[in-house]
């Protein structure tokens, strides 16, 4: 009976087979297996499930103190050169394993009370079996190229499912855009990998480690190069996990299907940038300069995403920014040299985040019964509120979430961006004001979408207020709701007021909010379980260090400083004491409207690469079609003699022509022949 | 070998007593049947009596033609021409399958098209210089026909600029065939195996190099011989465009790689660096200039040689890897341009219309089409898991760690090349959206009926899709079959450029190194 590590290759392909099978039968039949809803959804749910077994059997492995598993094969050669690939379970693998298939498969059981009346419900399964196996393959890669050839298959998951509803225009260009900003990120990683390649000859992480620090102190690289590299590999997680000033694509993935936000761009796929970090680390570490371009790229992207949260109206775009931000935490903890701090805020996030999504989704869907198939009216929080009446399942849990993510102890937010802040204050005590400052701001946009969604009085039935926001999306009453086939029962869809989801969804909200509260009990300070599993050692010498005095001064700081993000919400939304519009919005409308253009980040790039490159591109076929064709043109002008030459050619004598070549070539033949 | 060269040919000759009511229908199976059949001779003769693990020729077949000419009817297969001959065979049997729809003139059509099968793996397998231009030429006239009878409206000024480039560049084979064969004196011999035991003065090799660069450079193409291409692309129909995207293109990279490294060490130490330039304005310009196209076969024509930029790259690269990489391209190409030019002309079939701004939201009615697109698109902008993927990698990696080249050099040509890795997306992704994504063109829904991909569609793009997706999995299931021939040419290559005692221009090349570490064993 081999061990559960030495099968943990079947983790991503069970997925993949199941995917496989599907698609397959989608493309040669695709009515009868469109048919078959229940029966594909059971299996490719218990490929995922499988899958997550083995996960657990491997975590459990590794819990008990089982070393690393490393198995290689080659895979392509020549020369000298072997590429391997194969697959490797340790701890940090073990724990984002037993995570993706954990959220995977939640996310997948909420699908079928969410998808359950979209045409391509089949294909939205395929899908997410595919990318489960994708990610689960990233996971387990046991060197670059292999994280390289994952990377990019997460990426065009990624797309297929933001372009899922292809019928949308939004969702195509958000589905293109994030695939191209992501391959802007691959096209430094892949250098970055190639350059690695070049100065240590390895793909393998912690051998590239090694040589290059050797390379470095031996003197045939200089440190210079060394760092470029480092930060050309970088690009790609800045990419994949959202940072600044790639962050913009992430954002507008929010147009696909609201499960996918949860486990794509919100738990898994955005961490996988962090995970590679987190995995190059010993790359990282000698060179200082490179842990603080991190910190600092995470610092300024945790700020951006939540200044540009408090703003959003869109209640799935406000947690989109509000995962940037946290993404940006997790950055912060990597470029401060504390993986297991990062890596412990991921898995905590990865939670309650999923959760906010899933919750959002079950609001959405909620909403679409009272305003229709319109995205523009059904994640618009001008239209919500007291929604808890309505569905008290969702709320309590949003409300867990937002408890947990604000950094309230003790859920599990608290402990994980506690330690954060705690390792930035040793290491870099202005970005640690940059993330103090976030966390107030952090909990004071979760509660506003809070207030604003469940709490006051419903306005789901505001005629005016629906009109003018159509009207600001540039959509006319016609489009409202018949743009996409997400619903075949529209007859009965106006309804008085929304009503709770089916247990398929309300369940997973119900098990993701368990860890969500309890999960960061794991990982307290004084006795780091977490830690203890990925790095022994350094959990061992934080819990010999801990003192109380130290831990409660900065605790007791963050709390605060989320109390008072808290209680500005409360005064402002549930209580109506403030007015923020006229105090704050009116008196900075510069501010206000940097933050609600999202920085013109999207406007710049627009204008200076999608703009440009259009138009640079149009000016090299123009130069194609005129000079280089048309130089070309006039040789075979002037080699003919006159312009008769070709009119005579476009009379379709030019067999004719053929033939005179080809019998002058074996006229030559003979000539040469009979000299010869 | 011969066979699979006289079968199609003589097959095809016996076309025009086929009993027929006019209507192609029996003509069609036919010809599918001698296809599949010189497919299954190839593979034959590939499992039989090829070793892969041998670099020399194999398979040889050797009958004196004219002697006094010292020509000679001689064919065999080595680890460079054999997968071409294969993908020749195989993407030949898939067009005669593409070409079912054709009905006007379908006897001449099917003839043209196994002429050009047995004529293009003679270009491949040929082991004369000579025979070599002669099937070269050979090869032009079904083209030219094919583009001439079936193609667009402006097919008589495409077939015209074809057959005026190849031809007019082939006379530099010729002249320079010649030129080898007699340098030196002694009974004149236009056998590779020959000329490769001579031993040509460096300025000769220059010359005869330039020749030939020229000559194959407009097949491959290389920017700017590279116009002829959009316009036989954009008025060609499918099948014609799959055996031009899936082998014909593949003749020039051949060649370079038999005669201008293989033959001429020498002169390709002295030009290498120029390919890999070159290779890198391919990718880059066609790249520009395909997104900014609004036609969708011009499109793809213009993704074909950005794509081919990176065979270049890696015939330049000095390193086994590299090398390897550029055949496998070139196969790997072959097989996603013929898929993607096959759904060209499958949409077009539907849309009745090449150009983006008139398609639309097509998605809706052609699920399956949109699914075929979607993954052939993904296979041409290297996605992992499929070959172009694989190939790619592998031209980088070699060029990257190529001692041959100082380092900044290898540095800026990397980077720019990558920039393709950002472009490719760009204007493969944009196109996808133009077609499918969005609400469905009510114009083009007036007056077109759309309907989904048929099973013979898909099982054409499917027999294309399986190689292509094992090859992204397990490459070395084609890179063994040319492992050996490969380092060979590349020891040659390299003891040739110990040689070269000059640097060239520019100091590319033999600059003093920035070594990186030693490698452990």
């Amino acid at each position: 009976m081999p061990s559960a590590a030495e099968l943990a290759w079947l983790i991503p392909v069970l997925p993949l087979a199941g995917a496989c099978l599907t698609g397959l039968g989608l493309i040669s039949f695709n009515r009868t297996v469109n048919r078959l809803r229940k029966p594909v959804a059971w299996l490719l749910i218990s490929c995922v499930g499988a899958a997550a077994v083995l996960s657990y059997a491997v975590l459990a492995q590794q819990l008990a103190g089982a070393g690393p598993t490393e198995v290689l094969f080659n895979w392509a050669s020549a020369g000298t050169f072997n590429l391997q690939m194969g697959f490797r379970v340790d701890a940090l693998g073990a724990v984002m394993l037993s995570l993706v298939t954990t959220i995977a498969v939640l996310v997948m059981v909420y699908s079928d009370g969410y998808m359950a009346h979209d045409k391509g419900y089949v294909r939205f399964f395929t899908y997410l079996a595919l990318f489960s196996s994708s990610m689960l393959g990233l996971v387990i890669s046991p060197n670059l190229l292999e994280i390289y050839v994952f990377w990019e298959l997460v990426g065009m998951c990624s797309y297929l499912l933001v372009g899922f509803w292809y019928d949308r225009d939004g969702a195509a260009n958000a589905a293109q855009k994030a695939f191209v900003v992501n391959r802007v990120g691959d096209f430094g990683l892949l250098l970055g990998i190639l350059g690695l390649f070049w100065a240590t000859g390895s793909f393998g992480f912690e051998e590239i480690g090694s040589r290059l620090q050797e390379a470095v102190a031996g003197g045939s690289l200089s440190n210079a190069a060394a760092i470029l590299l480092c930060l050309l590999v970088f690009m790609g997680p800045m990419a994949k996990s959202a940072q600044f000033p790639l962050h913009v694509w992430l954002p507008d993935a929010m147009e696909g299907p609201t499960p996918i936000s949860a486990l794509i761009h919100a738990a898994t796929m955005v961490a996988a940038g962090v995970f590679l970090v987190a995995r190059l680390q010993p790359v990282y570490e000698p060179f200082p300069a490179v842990q603080a371009t991190i910190a600092v790229i995470g610092t300024i992207t945790l700020f951006l995403g939540a200044s540009i949260a408090l703003t959003q109206m869109d209640l799935k775009k406000g947690l989109a920014y509000s995962t940037v931000s946290q993404l940006g935490y997790m950055m912060l903890a990597m470029g401060c040299g504390a993986p297991v701090a990062g890596m412990f805020h991921l898995v905590t996030h990865a939670f309650f985040k999923a959760m906010l999504f899933l919750g959002s989704g079950s609001v959405i869907h909620a909403m679409e019964e009272v305003v229709g198939h319109e995205p523009v009216l059904a994640q618009d929080m001008r239209l919500m509120g007291g929604l808890r009446k309505f569905m008290p399942i969702t709320s309590t849990t949003f409300f867990i979430g937002c408890i947990a993510i604000s950094g309230i102890p003790p859920l599990a937010g608290f402990w994980s961006k506690d330690e954060i802040l705690g390792v930035a204050f040793g290491q870099f005590p202005i970005l640690w004001v940059a993330g103090f400052v976030t966390a107030g701001m952090t909990a004071f946009y979760m509660f506003r979408l809070y207030f604003l969604t469940f709490e006051g009085e419903f306005r789901g039935g505001d005629k005016a207020m629906a009109a003018q926001l159509m009207a600001a999306a540039g959509k006319t009453a016609e489009d409202h709701g018949d743009d996409h086939g997400h619903s075949e029962d529209r007859g009965h869809s106006q309804a008085k007021h929304p009503h709770e989801s089916g247990w398929q969804m309300a369940m997973p909200l119900a098990v993701l909010a368990v860890p969500s509260a309890l999960i960061g009990l794991l990982g307290t300070p004084w006795n780091s379980r977490f830690g203890n599993l990925l790095d022994p050692q350094e959990a061992a010498e934080v819990a010999e260090h801990f003192s109380w005095g130290e831990f409660l001064p900065l605790a007791g700081a963050s709390v605060g400083i989320s109390v008072a993000g808290i209680s500005v919400a409360v005064l402002a939304y549930a209580l109506h004491k403030l007015d923020l519009g006229t105090a704050v919005a009116a008196r900075f409308p510069a501010v206000n409207a940097f933050l609600a253009n999202k920085w013109y980040l999207d406007a710049i790039n627009d204008k200076l690469f999608v703009q440009g490159s259009r138009k640079l591109a149009r000016q090299v076929l123009e130069v194609d079609s005129k000079v280089v064709d048309g130089v070309v043109n006039l040789t075979g002008l002037v080699t003919l003699g006159s312009g008769e030459g070709l009119k005579y050619f476009e009379t379709g004598r030019a067999q004719f022509y053929a033939l005179i070549v080809f019998g002058g070539v074996i006229a030559l033949v003979v000539l040469f022949g009979s000299l010869g | 070998m011969s066979a699979s060269i006289l079968f199609p040919i003589a097959a095809a000759l016996l076309i025009p007593f086929i009993p027929d009511a006019g209507d192609g229908k029996r003509v069609r199976w036919y010809a599918l049947g001698v296809a599949l059949t010189t497919f299954l001779l190839t593979v034959g003769g590939y499992l039989n009596g090829y070793d892969p693990s041998v670099e020399g020729l194999q398979l040889v077949e050797r009958v004196q033609w004219l002697p006094s000419l010292g020509l000679a009817w001689s064919v065999g297969a080595d680890g460079i021409s054999m997968p071409l001959i294969l993908l020749t065979s195989f993407i030949t049997a898939l067009a005669a399958l593409a070409a079912w729809p054709v009905t006007f003139k379908p006897k001449l059509f099917f003839f043209l098209l196994l002429a050009m099968d047995g004529g293009q793996i003679a270009v491949f397998a040929v082991q004369d210089m000579l025979l070599f231009f002669l099937a070269w030429e050979l090869e032009l006239l079904p083209v030219y026909l094919l583009l001439a009878i079936w193609g667009g409206k402006k097919r008589q000024y495409a077939a015209t600029k074809f057959i005026l480039y190849t031809a007019g560049s082939s006379l530099f084979i010729l002249v320079v065939g010649l030129a080898m064969a007699f340098y030196g004196g002694g009974t004149p011999s236009f056998e590779y195996t020959v000329l490769m035991a001579k031993d040509f003065s460096t300025k000769f090799q220059l010359f005869a190099y330039a020749g030939l660069l020229i000559a194959f450079g407009v097949k491959l193409p290389i920017v700017p011989l590279h116009t002829w291409l959009p316009d036989a692309h954009g008025e060609a129909t499918a099948p014609v465009h799959m055996l031009l995207a899936g082998i014909l293109l593949k003749m020039g990279g051949y060649a370079l790689l038999r005669f201008n490294v293989q033959l001429l060490p020498e002169g390709h130490a002295q030009f290498a660096p120029l390919l890999v330039v070159l290779g890198v304005v391919n990718i880059i310009y066609a790249a520009l200039t395909s997104f900014a196209q609004r036609n969708l076969k011009r499109k793809i024509a213009y993704s074909s040689i950005s794509h081919m930029g990176f065979v270049l790259i890696g015939i330049g690269s000095f390193s086994a890897l590299g090398t390897s990489g550029a055949m496998l391209q070139m196969i790997s190409h072959g097989l996603i341009g013929a898929s993607l030019f096959f759904l060209v002309g499958a949409t077009y079939d539907r849309t009745h219309t090449l150009q983006l701004d008139e398609m639309g939201g097509v998605g809706q009615t052609m699920r399956k089409m949109f699914a075929l697109w979607t993954i052939c698109s993904l296979a041409s902008l290297a996605l992992p898991g499929m070959s172009g993927f694989v190939s790619e990698l592998m031209v980088f990696t070699g060029f990257v760690t190529s001692e041959a080249y100082s380092l900044s050099f290898r540095i800026v040509m990397a980077a720019l090349a990558a920039v393709g890795v950002i472009l490719t997306p760009v204007y493969l992704l944009s196109m996808l959206r133009e077609i499918f994504f969005g609400k469905e063109n009510a114009e083009l829904a007036s007056h077109t009926h759309l309907v989904d991909a048929e099973p013979r569609e898909i099982y054409v793009v499917s027999c294309l899709l399986v190689p292509i997706v094992g090859i992204g999995l397990y490459p070395r299931i084609m890179t063994d079959t040319y492992r050996a021939s490969i380092e060979a040419l590349v020891q040659r290559e390299t003891t040739a450029l110990a040689k070269v005692i000059q640097p060239p221009p520019g100091d590319l090349i033999r600059q003093p190194l920035l070594v990186a570490p030693p490698l452990p064993a």
